[in-house]
């Protein structure tokens, strides 16, 4: 495994200690507005409009949830609880509005609590549908301009056609940038691990996108003509949902698993695919949403979201997949146990981990992952 | 050729010592918070039971939580694969094994060459473990060997309403108070432990034979539970099945050092 990391990623490691690195607080000095986010519904490029940017929220290095708990059910998923926590505890305190989406019933008990105990002035909910048709795009393209006009409103900025055109070529080029970094993970010996991959994305959905970027091209080009320096095992693929500690990985990885690609919401495929646009740019939006969330939500795409873990598997050379799911997630939980079989169906080996937000038990997940490393007889 | 496994678990730690394929020597003690000096200690015993010193020993793979701290190991490989490895060798015709182990238990499926075809486990919870049986001997007064034989003079088995480990011990102290044997109590505490266990051994595909490794397959309550629950008997091996996951390891050594 690869022992020497490359020296810029102890930036990525910085930028991670905190949900409001130096990046955001930099920004927010200037004048410029960040937008609190927890879904992959949510579309970047909008709350990248004019001074606003937006910061995925995490709550990296929780405790515990002692605050969050008196409002929300232990029975509700520990991500919910954590952000509740971070939030009670003012550490969220730069984040200006806060936009958020149903998907799940506990991410609608985290925004109603949120909103009732922390009041705060910028607060929406996107009312994403849970089908894809043309009717259900447009509803989409529609509930995007309701969002646009409220923030423009609010926040007094530029959320124009214009404006949105603009934010998305920023968005594209960041795309591009991170895709790039993850192209090289299907190199037979990736110059990079998962855990640092995964530490790169976090702390670049976590920051600003024009602030960050000149450290994801230092990245790139200080990996670019590099070797994986070490042996590994096998190489592994993570699919699931919310995953923000790269610590998870790095456990993966020291039982010898190289962790070459990842399919989960705050992952990079297909999550960082480019937003095309032809003609509306907010109906272009629309269609990204969909098309790049792939959450269990929607539960006429399950097909849609087997294959592109089964195209993965083949494009990145995966032995086998890590599915993991947060403990009390309905819907990746629902959806874990027909994937589980269909892609064991496919002769694709499937470790299935059910975890809490915050990483725990590392003694047994060694032992499953190097189990599993085992059976797939490496 | 001598091979040794050392298997450090959370309550015990265990070592094999094997020549080719004949046993020589094992042992067993208490782990202690210290898994260096656990397994240093217990290789001891064994290689003084099997007449022989460190330095006989050809290759060791270390198992276990501890695995990754025993300091003489060459290699390490994981329990399960230890467990599965250890039954195929004593029964080649084993397909399916249940290990309950003091803090965890798992199902682990197997091919006719022994290969792991799938495994599951539990961890976040004590009730389908050894420690949910200690906790209720020791309610009961009773050691925790004697806790499958008291249970074979059980007239009307209680019904558990719950295998957690905390409600469970407020209902024992309930029935206790009633004045219930503890005959009833205990076989009652074994069958709803083998229910427990049996739902997480179906998730991976019954398939004979069965068998039970770990320190719980000694309790014959619990196996006799865990054969009606699943409606198959259990294989019983002839070493003892506590030291599963130490004698998989030691096949694995021997393996290493070019045995088959």
């Amino acid at each position: 495994m690869n022992t020497e990391k490359p020296k810029i990623m102890k930036v990525f490691d910085e930028l991670l200690e905190n949900p409001q690195n130096r990046l955001v607080e930099q920004a927010a000095q200037s004048g410029r507005i960040p937008i609190g986010y927890s879904c992959s519904f949510v579309p970047e490029p909008l709350l990248m409009t004019d001074r606003l940017f937006p910061v995925r929220l995490h709550a990296m290095g929780v405790t515990g949830t002692e605050l969050a708990d008196n409002y929300l059910s232990s029975l509700l998923c520990s991500y919910t609880r954590s952000i509740l926590e971070f939030a009670m505890d003012d550490r969220y305190d730069l984040i200006r509005g806060w936009v958020f989406v149903p998907s799940c019933a506990h991410m609608q008990r985290l925004t109603d609590n949120l909103d009732y105990l922390k009041k705060p002035s910028f607060i929406h909910v996107i009312d994403v549908p849970r089908k894809v048709n043309s009717a259900t795009v447009a509803w989409q393209t529609e509930e995007l301009r309701m969002l646009a006009d409220r923030l423009s409103e609010h926040f007094n900025v530029d959320t124009s056609d214009h404006a949105l055109m603009k934010a998305i070529d920023e968005w594209n080029h960041f795309c591009s940038v991170v895709s790039k970094i993850g192209e090289l993970r299907k190199r037979p010996n990736p110059p990079i691990t998962g855990t640092e991959f995964h530490s790169a994305v976090m702390a670049s959905l976590a920051s600003p996108k024009d602030l960050i970027l000149p450290y994801l091209e230092t990245l790139h080009d200080e990996i670019k003509n590099q070797d994986t320096k070490g042996k590994y095992r096998a190489r592994l693929m993570v699919a699931g949902g919310h995953l923000h500690d790269p610590e998870f990985i790095r456990v993966i990885e020291s039982q010898g698993g190289l962790v070459v690609a990842d399919r989960f919401c705050t992952g990079s495929i297909p999550g960082l695919n480019p937003v095309k646009v032809n003609g509306d740019p907010f109906r272009a939006l629309a269609e990204q949403s969909f098309e790049k969330a792939l959450c269990p939500r929607m539960m006429e795409d399950f097909e849609r979201r087997l294959k592109l873990i089964m195209d993965t598997v083949k494009e990145y050379k995966v032995d086998g997949v890590v599915l993991e799911v947060i403990k009390f997630c309905d819907l990746w939980g629902v959806d874990a146990m027909p994937l589980v079989s269909a892609l064991r169906n496919e002769g694709i080996p499937v470790l299935k981990l059910e975890r809490e937000y915050r990483l725990g038990g590392e003694g047994q997940l060694r032992t499953r992952v190097q189990a599993f490393i085992e059976s797939m007889g490496r | 050729m001598i091979a040794a496994g050392c298997d450090v678990g959370s309550l015990t730690t265990k070592a094999v010592i094997l020549n080719n394929t004949r046993l020589l020597g094992h042992a067993i003690a208490r782990s202690s918070i210290n898994p260096e000096k656990s397994a240093a200690e217990v290789i001891e015993k064994a290689l003084k039971a099997a007449r022989l010193t460190f330095d006989d020993i050809g290759f060791c793979v270390g198992t276990g939580y501890g695995r990754e701290r025993i300091e003489f190991v060459k290699k390490t490989v994981s329990e399960i694969s230890c467990h599965a490895k250890g039954a195929h060798f004593l029964q080649p015709s084993v397909r399916t094994i249940i290990d309950i182990g003091g803090q965890d238990c798992k199902a682990i499926r197997l091919d006719a060459k022994g290969e792991i075809v799938k495994f599951i486990t539990n961890d976040k919870c004590a009730s389908g473990t050894g420690r949910f049986l200690e906790v209720m001997a020791k309610l009961l007064g009773l050691k925790l060997e004697e806790l499958g034989s008291i249970s074979s003079q059980a007239t009307r088995p209680i019904n558990l309403a719950s295998t957690c480990t905390v409600w469970a011990q407020a209902e024992v102290i309930m029935h206790l108070n009633e004045d219930m044997s503890r005959a009833d109590l205990a076989a009652g505490i074994n069958e709803a432990m083998a229910a427990r266990v049996a739902i997480l051994a179906r998730s991976v595909g019954i398939e004979k034979d069965v068998c039970m490794s770990g320190g719980v397959a000694k309790n014959t309550g619990v196996l006799e539970a865990m054969e009606k629950q699943l409606g198959v008997p259990m294989r019983r091996l002839r070493v003892d099945p506590q030291m599963m996951g130490a004698l998989g390891a030691a096949v694995f050594a021997r393996e290493k050092m070019g045995g088959k």
